[in-house]
């Protein structure tokens, strides 16, 4: 007899369910785990504002979401962020429900050049100094003043550095700049409180989360960020080895980062969206030079450290899947969008979990049926490892699901997913 | 040398294509014709973007070879000579939806493929779209979309348009990221293109043999 509690068990059975498929040992069951984000607030009740600003009714919303889903995990919290910090911080590269978008839309990013071509050089001299004085300010309303600090350096002396500090804070700008801040961080901090409760009240219903820990590919990091993405298609053919020294400088920080977060929540599990590396924005040879030495030597350091990195594979990953085949085989819970299956089969089937791929515009506007077929038809394709995980394409569920879609596919993955 | 030009974009030899095209133009030739010259190698390139053998930097790049150009051209063109365009099409990225990567590259192959194109920009309603309908009288519609928020906006618009009657002589294509046949049931739309090479063979196939002389 064990002294565990039933929950206990139950967060043990999911959590095994989970890894079993990623290592393609077979489970009891095929798991379902979403990493979706607003459907669940939708489904409970509240729009997408409310869920940005209020969030104790966030939190119950999504907890009473996921009772009513019971799938195997709880969907991570990273991708929700506190309307009111955004509007403190005077978020410049957003745009969220009630601010400048509609009550019940996705919050948006908006891809520019926060970094412009010709300050790489700039940025790869001094990229602290250049993140602190060029590029906070082009993001956050709140830290134009930074962009007046002259080079750090000037600061450090033992003689002048307590009240050079010291008048810098005195002027009326930076005051201001600080005192905002100090109420982002109060903010910030209750909305932390709920989410660390939220992670604590899944816990005692018997839920693990997907993830605990976040990063990005050091390409993306680069053309997402910093670059965007017609900057950094330009950049591959007119400054392709600035690019390059770009991408290599942040490679080992994203890794660390992510390592930090997942210590920090005690979750192994690393979430790593991918946007510009799918084949429809680049050649194969375009990947391999500057996109895959990143991305590879993130997931093995990431699984070197003991961490299961998730990648979602964002867009057509057909072409790459050559590439995937080079990673330890059942340590990578690979996350797909679009992929021709069969290949998949082929060249992967040994070797990473098959994760997602109902498509976002059968769950929008299909019919429960149609979810069905194609829950059962991935279900048959995959029995003969097990190497399967149900959800929905890449981001997971999308915020217009239809409800009785979502409920087909977790239906489905009961009714057709038990191994025997 | 007119051929030099095209092959200098077609291979993306950025700064040969602009020195032979300053060149051209300052030796006379009709600025049409380097244009027509351009316009050759984005079809190439277009051609391979469809086929696979080339991606999104190629397009970008093409796409900003030629801005460059024309923009050189432009002082050199004479008053009275217009450029013939293929047809009038209308872009718009629907309300709700602020994304123009997609709809800009779109936007730029039409360009560059000698159609008339108005570009209404991003989170555009359903009323502005249909209201320029009825003054600029397109032949084609192209709605873009990157979020699954796109869907009903996208149906709006087509079931307006329907309404207002337009629908005869309007074709109306949807694109963006998540779109698919499901999506193109969905919305009512005659065809939907996966990337922005879709676009311009759509906007050919609708407006074949029809010139305006914009
Ligand atoms: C890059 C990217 C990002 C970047 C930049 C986005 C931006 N603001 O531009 C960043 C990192 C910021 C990002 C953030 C997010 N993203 Co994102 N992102 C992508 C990604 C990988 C590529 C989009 C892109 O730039 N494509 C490149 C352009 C050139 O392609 P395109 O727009 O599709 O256009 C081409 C064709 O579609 C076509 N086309 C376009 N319009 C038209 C029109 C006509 C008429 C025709 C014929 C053709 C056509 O031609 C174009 C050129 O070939 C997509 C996945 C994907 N594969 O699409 C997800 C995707 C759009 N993102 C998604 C999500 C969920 C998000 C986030 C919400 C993630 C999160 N949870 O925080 C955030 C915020 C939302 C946002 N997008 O702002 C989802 C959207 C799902 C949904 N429910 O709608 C997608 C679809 C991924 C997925 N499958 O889940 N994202």
């Amino acid at each position: 007899m064990s002294d565990k509690t039933e929950t206990e068990l139950l967060y043990e059975a999911r959590e095994k369910r989970f890894n079993d498929a990623v290592s393609l040992k077979k489970p009891d069951r095929v798991p379902i785990v979403s990493l979706t984000n607003f459907f669940l607030t939708r489904y409970g009740g509240i729009t997408d504002k409310e869920a940005m600003y209020d969030y104790s009714k966030m939190r119950e919303a999504w907890l009473a979401s996921i009772k009513k889903l019971d799938w195997d995990f709880v969907p991570g919290i990273f991708t929700f962020f506190p309307g009111k910090v955004l509007e403190i911080m005077d978020s410049k590269a957003l745009k969220w429900a009630g601010h400048g978008l509609g009550e019940n839309i996705l919050y948006q990013y908006i891809d520019k050049e926060y970094m412009l071509a010709d300050e790489y050089d700039e940025f790869l001299d001094d990229p602290n100094g250049f993140v602190v004085t060029k590029f906070l300010p082009r993001v956050c309303g709140i830290f134009k003043p930074l962009g007046e600090l002259l080079p750090i350096p000037w600061l450090a002396s033992g003689y002048t550095a307590p009240v050079l500090g010291a008048t810098l804070a005195g002027l009326p700008h930076y005051a201001e700049m600080m005192e905002k801040l100090i109420e982002a961080g109060k903010e910030m901090t209750a909305y932390n409180i709920h989410q660390a409760q939220l992670v604590q009240d899944a816990k005692e219903m018997g839920y693990p989360m997907t993830a605990g820990s976040y990063s990005v590919a050091p390409f993306d990091s680069i053309s997402d960020f910093f670059r965007g993405l017609n900057g950094t298609m330009l950049d591959i053919y007119r400054r392709p080895d600035k690019l390059k020294a770009a991408v290599d400088y942040v490679a080992p920080h994203v890794t660390q980062f992510a390592i930090n977060y997942a210590a920090m929540t005690g979750n192994p599990r690393v979430v790593i969206p991918l946007h510009r590396g799918s084949g429809a924005f680049m050649s194969d040879e375009q990947f391999a030079e500057f996109y895959w030495p990143g991305l590879k030597r993130l997931l093995l350091d990431l699984i070197d450290a003991g961490l299961t990195p998730i990648p979602f594979f964002e867009g057509d990953m057909t072409p790459r899947l050559k590439y995937l085949a080079q990673l330890p085989p059942g340590k990578v819970a690979g996350h797909f969008d679009i992929v021709d299956k069969k290949k998949f089969k082929e060249i992967l089937g040994d070797k990473m979990v098959f994760w997602g791929d109902v498509p976002g515009s059968l769950l929008v506007t299909g019919k429960p049926q149609q979810i069905k077929d194609y829950v059962k038809a991935l279900i048959d394709m995959f029995a003969d490892t097990g190497g399967l995980i149900i959800d929905g394409a890449v981001e997971g569920v999308p915020p217009e699901s239809k409800p009785e879609n979502v409920e087909a596919m977790t239906e489905a993955v009961r009714e057709y997913g038990v191994y025997q | 040398m007119l051929q030099k030009l095209t092959t200098a974009i077609t291979e993306m030899n950025e700064k040969e294509a602009v020195a032979i095209a300053e060149k051209l133009l300052n030796n006379g030739t009709e600025p049409l014709e380097v244009i027509e010259a351009c316009q050759k190698a984005m079809e190439v390139i277009g051609r391979r973007f469809s086929a696979g053998e080339c991606f999104i930097p190629e397009l970008i790049l093409a796409g900003d070879m030629m801005k460059q150009i024309s923009e050189k051209a432009e002082p050199h063109l004479k008053q009275d000579v217009a450029v013939k365009k293929h047809g009038r099409v209308i872009i718009a990225t629907v309300e709700g939806d602020i994304h123009d990567i997609g709809k800009n590259i779109v936007v730029s192959m039409l360009d560059a493929n000698g159609f008339d194109v108005l570009d209404l920009g991003v989170d555009v309603p359903v009323a502005k779209i249909v209201e320029t309908a009825k003054e600029f009288k397109p032949s084609v519609v192209g709605l873009s979309g990157l979020l699954t928020l796109a869907f009903d906006p996208m149906k709006a618009v087509v079931a307006a348009l329907e309404e207002e009657g337009l629908r005869k002589n309007i074709k109306v294509m949807i694109g963006g990221g998540m779109i698919d046949e499901q999506v193109r049931q969905y919305t009512g739309a005659d065809t939907f293109g996966a990337n922005a090479m879709d676009a311009v063979i759509f906007a050919k196939k609708w407006t074949g043999g029809k010139q305006n002389v914009g």
